[in-house]
């Protein structure tokens, strides 16, 4: 199949085995992975909470967005790089999982709900840029994207647990692997 | 340690939560991290009210009214989660190197937020989103213990 070539020649690329061969690159590849998705989340739980009415209720939604958003975007391509990398190490059995394509479906919802906001309350924006709280509307889309991103945690979170690493670099023969035994 | 973490891994809330690892485990990591999330958004919008690159139509009372409350609570938020993933895992926690460090940047990161909001300053702003930063390393670097060879308590 087309794909799975292209997986398999993904996954035998230098920077995937290099990697691979490292003790230290897939977890601090993960480190770099959460502290991305920690800011992206944290911030656009910022701005939904603003459009739900419970937090900064009295700064214009427009100061917040251009404020706040730009600093989303960094997090996010941080986040995706790191993910992408990550992703190399072992791709045709993370493209395999379900947990990955869940998350990926997941990833994907939450552009549609940001195109959607974009598209109905976003386009009235003057009417209640200064009000405390979105139109209905704005505010099933901030719930909504709440829910969505603490799904993307957890399903991400469970593909490490549900998949092996390819060829881990052997731990220290001192090292008791019991103790190690949940990732 | 090794005594007490054995003792703690015998007792029934980490028996319940060992048993039931399939969701247990990938759930609290995952509550965990939800934590994180609301620390760094926070720690993020008053660090960069303080460098002066976001937030400027806010003043910094304004700025710590906001997001002070919200850092101190996500750290409780991750105080119980945390406490209940070395229930859950005594030995891979508390016999790790990376947890013991961890813990003591994050009484170290605490600190530096309470003082932060007395006396915002620019160097110290940056400093404490570095001690962030290396907190969720470590934090990552549990599951791999090994790669501290000697230092791991799990080695030898």
């Amino acid at each position: 199949m087309e794909i799975q070539s292209a997986l398999r020649w993904l996954q035998e690329t230098s920077l995937a085995n290099g990697i691979r061969n490292s003790l230290l690159l897939f977890p601090l590849l993960e480190a770099v992975h959460v502290f991305g998705l920690a800011l992206v989340v944290g911030t656009i739980t910022v701005i939904d909470l603003r459009l739900l009415g419970l937090a900064s209720t009295r700064r214009p939604f427009h100061v917040m967005a251009s404020d706040i958003l730009k600093w989303t975007w960094v997090a996010f391509a941080i986040t995706v790089c790191a993910g992408a990398l990550m992703f190399t190490t072992n791709a045709q059995v993370y493209f395999a999982n379900f947990y990955f394509r869940v998350k990926v479906g997941l990833l994907a919802l939450a552009g549609l709900n940001v195109m959607l906001f974009h598209l109905t309350a976003y386009r009235r924006l003057e009417r209640w840029d200064r009000e405390p709280s979105a139109p209905a509307i704005g505010r099933i889309a901030a719930a909504a994207s709440l829910v969505i991103w603490i799904a993307i945690i957890f399903s991400g979170r469970m593909i490490g647990f549900t998949t092996t690493r390819a060829a881990v670099p052997e731990p220290p023969p001192d090292v008791n692997l019991e103790e190690l035994l949940f990732k | 340690m090794k005594q007490f973490s054995l003792w703690l891994s015998t007792t029934s809330p980490s028996l319940f939560i060992q048993n039931h690892n399939a969701w247990t485990i990938p759930g609290l990591q995952s509550l965990h991290i939800i934590g994180i999330a609301m620390v760094m958004g926070a720690v993020l919008m008053l660090d960069l009210r303080i460098l002066e690159l976001a937030g400027m139509d806010q003043t910094m009372e304004e700025t710590i009214d906001r997001f002070g409350p919200w850092l101190t609570a996500s750290l409780w938020w991750m105080l119980a989660t945390g406490l209940l993933m070395v229930v859950g895992q005594p030995t891979r926690e508390l016999m790790s190197f990376s947890f013991r460090a961890k813990v003591v940047l994050v009484a170290a990161g605490a600190l530096a937020s309470v003082f932060l909001r007395r006396r915002p300053t620019k160097a110290f702003a940056i400093l404490t989103f570095l001690l962030w930063m290396c907190i969720i390393v470590l934090g990552r670097l549990i599951a791999y213990d090994h790669v501290w060879g000697s230092w791991s308590p799990a080695a030898g």
